[in-house]
């Protein structure tokens, strides 16, 4: 059985989108992963399932909250929240991750004269 | 409670992941079903798009758990579970670790015992031995111990016996002689009464005792109103003022007595020139041990101007201060190391032969692992569920060993002597004894479990889900014929040892001691001192006692000695020799082995005379002159080249002088692997008369009679004791035995040494047996049709046997060579183990290489011949 195992780009990657995404509004689960799939065009190949861990850990660390509720069409759903811990995590990372990724451009940019 | 509580809310969390996947699943088929996919192709598109279900709720679930301790447990039960389900396999390996991990155990115990325990007396750490090499004169002693600054000293003297009389029948008795501080300074207290007070070594203090406590119990029968009654010691009356606890052994595991040494600085000759005595100490407060050192360094200098005689500069080694208990351990150390590292080997063995059981399980398991993998479990996890396993085992293998272990001690107690290893009695499974046990438990675990569990994990999913592959039968099977050479090369190791050791013995045994042991009693007969302060009253009880023997039916012979060859017992003066200058340059005087024998002796011995005469009845007389014989080996080397008779010798602190009349064969009075202990140089006989004096200036008085019978000699014990009681009640008679009895209780150590290598390795020998018939039958069961395709092509019996101990002989001939080269390496360690052997000898490893490799190849008769008697028919359609 060959696994592809596309889970993340890099460590924390999944979970630095998850938290952006919720910080534009509470979402259960399902509607989280097709508005990540929708807002990365497509482009980056996520594992459906592999969100889930990621929402444990975050959880788990207290960067996100979560509770039963019930969705628009009446279904049973659990609503994730960002908590404010997670919105300053979020901000260290994306601020971080900037960083790497102009490093990572310069070098691979054109040299410039 | 908070882990009951944390425990109920991950439940929680746990069902509440479960159903959120479900959701997500529901959702995500219900929006495919609406965009217009089949039922059934949108719930498969979607948990393709998902992912692997229970992967993801595990991956979820891990993260709330401390996941290695529960795994483990899980694991744990796992195991267990397949293990009571394989109940043979189950107990052969268990078995197996079993003895192996018991008898390491066993051996530990007495590392433990006498290398590990600190001494039982108070901060242990700070007592040190200044005897390393050095004895000191008591008046030195005394000096010292009012001299030094860096330690508090005393001093003892093993070896003292003395008569108890007045209690029953005369006893004799084993005694430590001590200085009065000798009990405050290593700091134990007295089970009843008190220790001995400062001056108590002193002229006219000195009439006290101690008794020890089996003694106490024996003797006295352990009543309290023993302290203060005066007994009888030695003729002489001593108060006894303590009892010491039963656990206190020092500085003898015989001690039955402590005495006060008699310090008299007015008595010069005892003083200074009687018998040294070893020194130990206690550092004071901050002081090192190289400080101490120095300080008696510069000392012993000293101590050389405070002779009341010059005494040569080369007196002493330089100063050396060690550790108590490094000088009671002694050269036990290494023994106990090598016979540590000897038992880890078979537990080595051992652990191949149950890594090579698990790897032979394995194949049947394939599935299982492919399954689990199938389910998620990554490498990793599959390995660390093998590696429980083999732990679980390691860990049953420990608790039975524990029971071996138990009895293995016990036996060892009563196979060694408490004379060869110090503090033998201490030995017993301790805590630490019980961690080490844990420990090698689970370290085997891992240890056997390790290849396989990297062997088995490293599954080909497809491959083995439709057969289990060839491939990892393969690998497999190079893996286990790799544990099997590696098992025949430790048991050639071990063989290898066991036979120098097994030589050695035979050599000792063969060793000529210098005289005839058959037939021959002897036994100590030792009057008082009181009673021998008149010489001649001494020797006409002896000379009856003799003709008293010499009469009964059955003696042949009887004669007197002062020191029975080869039992342990050192009479030596310090001597001079004519023609020699009184004293060369620096050069110590010569130290004689002195034998007093009355003239019968070398006859009952029938130790050869090779020139001049022996002694006469005459030469006893006190008017005589004083005579002496000599031994070949010392005529030679003091007077090389010239005849010896008529030559003389004698004590350096008599003018007078013996004259040679006789030379005689060397005897071996040390050990029969050396003549005499390495601090003497040579041996003389004198006359049993009031002329020969010993290094304490006074006549040997307690003898040993030995009686050369027609037949058995055991046969007089009763009757000289008789003979003996009747002259004399108060005269104790010990250490009645046959000489042969003697000879063979001077080998008791290297016999009993090699009793332990070999059974070592016996125990190698089978455990590598069982490896290499394991490994063949299972090749000759896995090549079960491939055996039929050739008898079906024609192949005879003869090939099928060919090929089968062909495989043998590769493992049994790569086992012997790598196990030959080992040995040679391993081998030097035991040289000073061994006597009139190299520790290389050829014909030990020829005999043991074709030893082994007969071994391997028997242990392939079994499967050979089941794989020559298969039925072609039946082997072509197996599987």
């Amino acid at each position: 059985m060959k696994t592809n195992k596309p889970r993340e780009l890099f460590p924390g990657a999944l979970e630095m989108m998850i938290l952006r995404t919720l910080r534009l509004q509470p979402q259960h689960g399902y509607a989280l992963c097709q508005t990540i799939k929708r807002a990365s065009d497509d482009l980056l190949q996520i594992e459906e399932g592999s969100l889930y861990p990621a929402l444990q850990r975050l959880l788990k660390d207290g960067l996100v909250s979560a509770q039963w509720g019930v969705s628009a069409t009446n279904r049973r759903i659990r609503i994730y929240k960002l908590m404010p811990k997670g919105a300053k995590h979020l901000e260290r990372e994306v601020s971080s991750f900037e960083r790497m990724l102009e490093g990572v451009t310069r070098v691979l940019s054109p040299v410039r004269s | 409670m908070n882990w009951i509580n944390s425990f109920r809310k991950r439940r929680a969390v746990y069902e509440d992941l479960s159903e959120e996947i479900r959701d997500h699943l529901e959702e995500k088929t219900r929006e495919l079903i609406e965009s217009g996919v089949s039922p059934k192709e949108a719930a498969a598109q979607a948990k393709r798009e998902f992912g692997n279900v229970a992967l993801t709720e595990e991956r979820g679930r891990e993260i709330w758990r401390w996941s290695t301790l529960e795994d483990f447990l899980s694991d744990l039960r796992y195991g267990a579970r397949g293990l009571r389900k394989n109940p043979g396999f189950t107990f052969v390996a268990v078995l197996t670790l079993a003895l192996g991990i018991g008898a390491n155990s066993a051996i530990f115990s007495l590392v433990n015992a006498v290398l590990l325990h600190s001494l039982p007396f108070s901060e242990p750490d700070r007592l040190v031995s200044l005897s390393e090499h050095n004895w000191y004169p008591q008046g030195g002693f005394a000096a010292m111990r009012t001299s030094l600054q860096t330690m508090d000293l005393a001093a003892y003297l093993d070896g003292q016996e003395f008569n108890l009389t007045g209690q029953g029948d005369a006893e004799r008795l084993y005694g430590t002689q001590v200085s009065a501080n000798f009990f405050s300074l290593l700091g134990v207290q007295p089970e009843q009464g008190r220790i001995f007070r400062r001056g108590e070594d002193e002229p006219g203090n000195d009439f006290k005792v101690i008794l020890s406590h089996p003694l106490w119990q024996t003797k006295f029968g352990a009543a309290s109103n023993v302290i203060g009654q005066r007994i009888m010691l030695g003729g002489v009356s001593r108060e006894v003022v303590g009892v010491m606890p039963s656990g206190f052994h020092f500085g003898s595991s015989k001690t039955q007595v402590w005495m006060p040494f008699n310090l008299d600085p007015r008595a010069v000759d005892t003083y200074w020139g009687g018998s040294w005595v070893p020194v130990i100490g206690r550092l004071r407060e901050g002081v090192s041990i190289a400080r101490a050192q120095a300080e008696v360094e510069v000392f012993q200098h000293r101590l050389l101007r405070m002779f009341p005689w010059k005494q040569p500069e080369t007196t002493w080694r330089a100063a050396s201060v060690i550790p108590l208990q490094q000088q009671m351990i002694g050269d036990m150390r290494s023994k106990l190391l090598l016979l540590l590292g000897a038992i880890a080997l078979v537990l080595l063995i051992a652990c191949a032969n149950v890594a090579n059981l698990i790897l032979a399980r394995a194949a049947t398991r394939q599935r299982e692992m492919a399954v689990r993998a199938t389910l998620g479990a990554g490498r990793w996890r599959i390995c660390r569920q093998l590696l429980t396993e083999s732990t679980l085992l390691g860990a049953a293998g420990a608790a039975i060993g524990l029971v071996f272990a138990y009895f293995g001690v016990s036996w060892l107690k009563s196979m060694l002597r408490a004379d060869d290893i110090p503090r033998l009695a201490e030995a017993s499974l301790d805590v630490r004894v019980l961690v080490f046990t844990a420990a090698i438990g689970i370290l085997t675990g891992l240890l056997f479990g390790l290849a396989p569990a990297l062997q088995l994990s490293k599954v080909d999913l497809t491959e083995s889900l439709k057969t289990g592959s060839k491939n990892a039968v393969a690998t497999s099977h190079r893996l286990r014929s790799g544990l099997a050479v590696i098992q025949i090369a430790m048991a050639v190791v071990l063989v290898t040892a066991a036979g120098l050791m097994v030589k050695s013995l035979w050599q000792l045994v063969h060793v000529d001691p210098g005289f005839r042991s058959e037939s021959v009693l002897s036994a100590r007969v030792s009057p008082n001192q009181a009673f021998c302060d008149n010489f001649e009253r001494c020797q006409s009880f002896y000379n009856t006692l003799i003709d008293r023997v010499r009469a009964l039916s059955g003696v042949r012979d009887a004669a007197l000695v002062n020191a029975l060859p080869l039992n342990g017992r050192v009479a030596f003066i310090a001597s001079r020799f004519e023609g020699h200058p009184e004293q060369v340059g620096d050069q110590p005087e010569p130290i004689l082995f002195d034998s007093v024998i009355t003239p019968d002796y070398l006859s009952v011995m029938q130790i050869p005379l090779l020139e001049g005469r022996g002694f006469v009845e005459s030469d006893t007389a006190r008017d005589a002159e004083p005579v002496a014989l000599i031994t070949a080996s010392t005529a030679r080397k003091y007077w090389p080249g010239v005849d010896p008779i008529g030559k003389h010798v004698g004590p350096i602190w008599e003018k007078q002088w013996r004259r040679v009349v006789g030379v005689v064969a060397d005897v071996h009075e040390d050990s029969l692997s050396s003549t005499l202990p390495s601090w003497i140089t040579g041996a003389i006989y004198e006359p049993f008369s009031a002329h020969a004096v010993l290094i304490n200036r006074r006549p040997a008085l307690e003898m040993n009679v030995v009686v050369r019978g027609t037949n058995d000699p055991t046969s007089f014990a009763g009757t000289l004791r008789q003979v003996v009681a009747e002259l004399n009640p108060e005269v104790p008679v010990t250490e009645t035995e046959t000489l042969g009895g003697v000879v063979s209780k001077s080998m008791s150590a290297p016999r009993s040494v090699m009793w332990l290598f070999t059974i070592f390795a016996g125990l190698a020998v089978v455990l590598g047996a069982v490896g290499v018939y394991g490994v063949i039958s299972y090749s000759v069961a896995q090549r079960t049709s491939e055996i039929g395709v050739r008898m079906a092509l024609g192949a005879g019996r003869r090939d099928i046997l060919a090929l089968i101990f062909g495989q043998g002989a590769r493992i049994a001939i790569l086992g012997v060579c790598v196990g030959l080269a080992g040995a040679l390496a391993l081998t030097k360690l035991m040289t000073t183990l061994l006597y009139g052997v190299a520790a290389t000898d050829p014909a030990t490893f020829v005999t043991v290489a074709l030893l082994l490799t007969l071994i391997a190849l028997g242990a392939c008769y079994l499967p050979a011949r089941r794989a020559m008697r298969m039925n072609p028919l039946v082997a072509l359609r197996y599987e």
